[in-house]
């Protein structure tokens, strides 16, 4: 008995209560917040998808069946003509990430709170930068790039390269808020300028967190890469775009798969080579 | 006595320099030859900044807002809110089981269904929901619910592996406490895994809903619904201070978005005392 004496004694009857009512509460927001999002669903489905789509077109499940049944079986004649298209895909988004790299670390540093050289204006700059960077999807950075240095992978790498920019050079301006500063105050103790401070105080603590993020981001633009030959910039996204204007459902099928090779074995170096950094 | 033989040293430092520089001209070689291969021309880089400024205020300024504020329009971005909406949730309900499924220390079937949920998470993430949108258009025609199963794959693919990475951190002691004690796969799973990852997951859901809802405002460029198509349409059209406006929005519509989610995701912090995932 008096084991239990002194356990009650301790949280006792009111603390009981508290933790039940709180539980109540708890329960009470979750049917609360699924009720509203049932309430949001329902008014979409009803609002926009309903109308929205073309139900007659699809003629019933079996013919929608039917119609992914088309997919099948893939086209193996068609790999021979992929090899070119996947390695450009590949070395779009090397050199877009590559591209991208140089631009972030300048908007990191411009951006990060603790140096701002160039004071409140850049910050504000670059943090604007990583935003727009970062709100504008990657089809519609390769449409303003192909409009202004026309089709081909250079639109591409662009594209790539301004979108990866968000990401990155948030990563790196956090990494940079996080340095040891001393390093860079003894070189400003001897008169280094503001590059070697830079290259040899900050780009050295940098390199770690730097380069595991830039593979992680090479990875994802392997990813859009594919995608960006829809709107003319060339890669695996050019030979999908030419088997879907000749309706050509197996060849769909075949690029897929090797869009997905692409992308596994670009996932696994990544994986590798940031497990080989850290 | 203690005399430093200086010699390997300079030599080591030397070869280290040379090594150096070798692997920097392979670099460059290699970047030349790839451009080259790619048919890049770098002289258009010279000139990329002037064309992008005549580009940027000649054409792209001033934007057409009066555009974007056309009832259809209006109609269309209300249609990729609730595109973006119905495309989380269903994406979120089956990317739970389905991480569940995936992850390896608490998959209910570690062989079969553990590979199977693998190969679903991957392929819905692999492939781009651009492509994904085209291939629903290409079986269901045109519409709203081809760009709906587009974004709920993408969700899919992003929060399945998210959410399997957060399970396969868990501490497995009270796992093992449960399997222990006789408790079958679905009641580790609630009793066991859910409440550990609980926090987490609210996390990683309100993210998800900020890369979900960014794919809709362009999912609809090849016909998948939502304000896209005006995107592709205006585009094509060389309508540029339309598309001009069409892109402010979108940027606008994110930056909201990701600020409403960012309070969210406080709040949660604050409320749960975790570190919620942040990007």
């Amino acid at each position: 008995m008096s084991v239990f004496a002194g356990i009650q004694a301790a949280p006792g009857p009111p603390a009981l209560a508290r933790w039940q009512h709180a539980r109540r509460r708890g329960h009470i927001t979750l049917f609360a917040v699924i009720m509203l999002l049932l309430a949001l669903s329902v008014w979409a489905v009803q609002d926009s998808v309903i109308p929205g789509t073309d139900w007659r077109r699809m003629d019933g499940f079996a013919a929608v069946l039917m119609g992914f049944g088309r997919f099948l079986p893939p086209d193996p004649s068609l790999l021979p003509t992929l090899f070119a298209p996947a390695l450009q895909t590949i070395l779009i988004a090397i050199v877009g990430t590559l591209l991208g790299a140089l631009m972030s670390l300048t908007v990191a540093l411009l951006g990060a709170a603790n140096l701002r050289p160039l004071g409140a204006p850049g910050y504000i700059l670059a943090r604007g930068l990583m935003t727009m960077s970062r709100s504008i999807h990657e089809i519609v950075w390769a449409l303003i790039f192909v409009s202004a240095v026309g089709l081909g992978a250079f639109a591409g790498i662009l594209a790539l390269a301004c979108r990866s920019v968000g990401f990155v050079s948030k990563l790196l301006a956090e990494a940079i808020e996080r340095i040891d500063m001393r390093q860079v105050e003894a070189l400003r103790a001897q008169g280094a300028s503001p590059l070697d401070m830079i290259r040899h105080a900050i780009i050295p603590q940098l390199l770690p967190i730097g380069l595991s993020t830039l593979i992680f981001e090479w990875d994802i633009n392997i990813n859009r890469a594919a995608v960006l030959g829809l709107v003319g910039a060339g890669g695996l996204g050019l030979s999908f775009h030419n088997q879907l204007i000749a309706s050509n459902y197996a060849g769909v099928t075949t690029v897929l798969l090797a869009i997905l090779a692409v992308i596994l074995v670009g996932e696994a170096i990544s994986v590798q080579l940031r497990r080989r950094i850290v | 006595m203690n005399r430093i033989d200086v010699a390997p040293i300079l030599y080591r430092r030397r070869r280290r320099l040379v090594l150096r520089f070798v692997l920097l001209l392979a670099l460059g070689a290699g970047l030349w030859l790839t451009l080259q291969y790619l048919n890049v021309r770098l002289e258009r880089f010279a000139t990329l900044f002037d064309r992008l400024g005549i580009l940027l205020t000649e054409r792209y300024y001033p934007p057409d807002f009066e555009y974007i504020l056309r009832p259809r329009f209006l109609q269309s971005v209300l249609e990729t809110i609730h595109m973006a909406l119905v495309a989380t949730l269903v994406g979120l309900l089956l990317a739970v089981p389905l991480a569940w499924f995936a992850a390896f220390n608490a998959s209910p079937l570690p062989r079969a269904g553990q590979a199977a949920a693998r190969v679903v998470i991957t392929g819905a993430r692999a492939i781009h929901e651009m492509i994904w949108a085209i291939v629903f258009i290409m079986v269901l025609g045109y519409g709203v619910l081809a760009g709906v199963l587009a974004l709920t794959l993408g969700c899919i693919g992003f929060a399945g592996k998210l959410f399997a990475e957060e399970i396969e951190s868990i501490d497995d002691a009270p796992v093992e406490a449960m399997r222990a004690s006789g408790a079958g796969s679905q009641a580790v799973f609630f009793f066991g895994v859910l409440p550990q990852v609980r926090t987490a997951f609210i996390g990683i859901s309100i993210y998800t809903w900020d890369v979900v809802f960014r794919s809709a405002t362009v999912v609809g460029f090849f016909g998948a619904g939502g304000m896209g198509w005006y995107l592709r349409r205006t585009a094509d059209q060389l309508q540029s201070d339309r598309v001009a406006a069409i892109i402010l929005l979108i940027a606008a519509l994110v930056v909201i978005s990701e600020l409403v989610s960012h309070h969210a995701r406080t709040a949660l912090e604050g409320r749960s005392g975790q570190r919620v995932l942040e990007r």
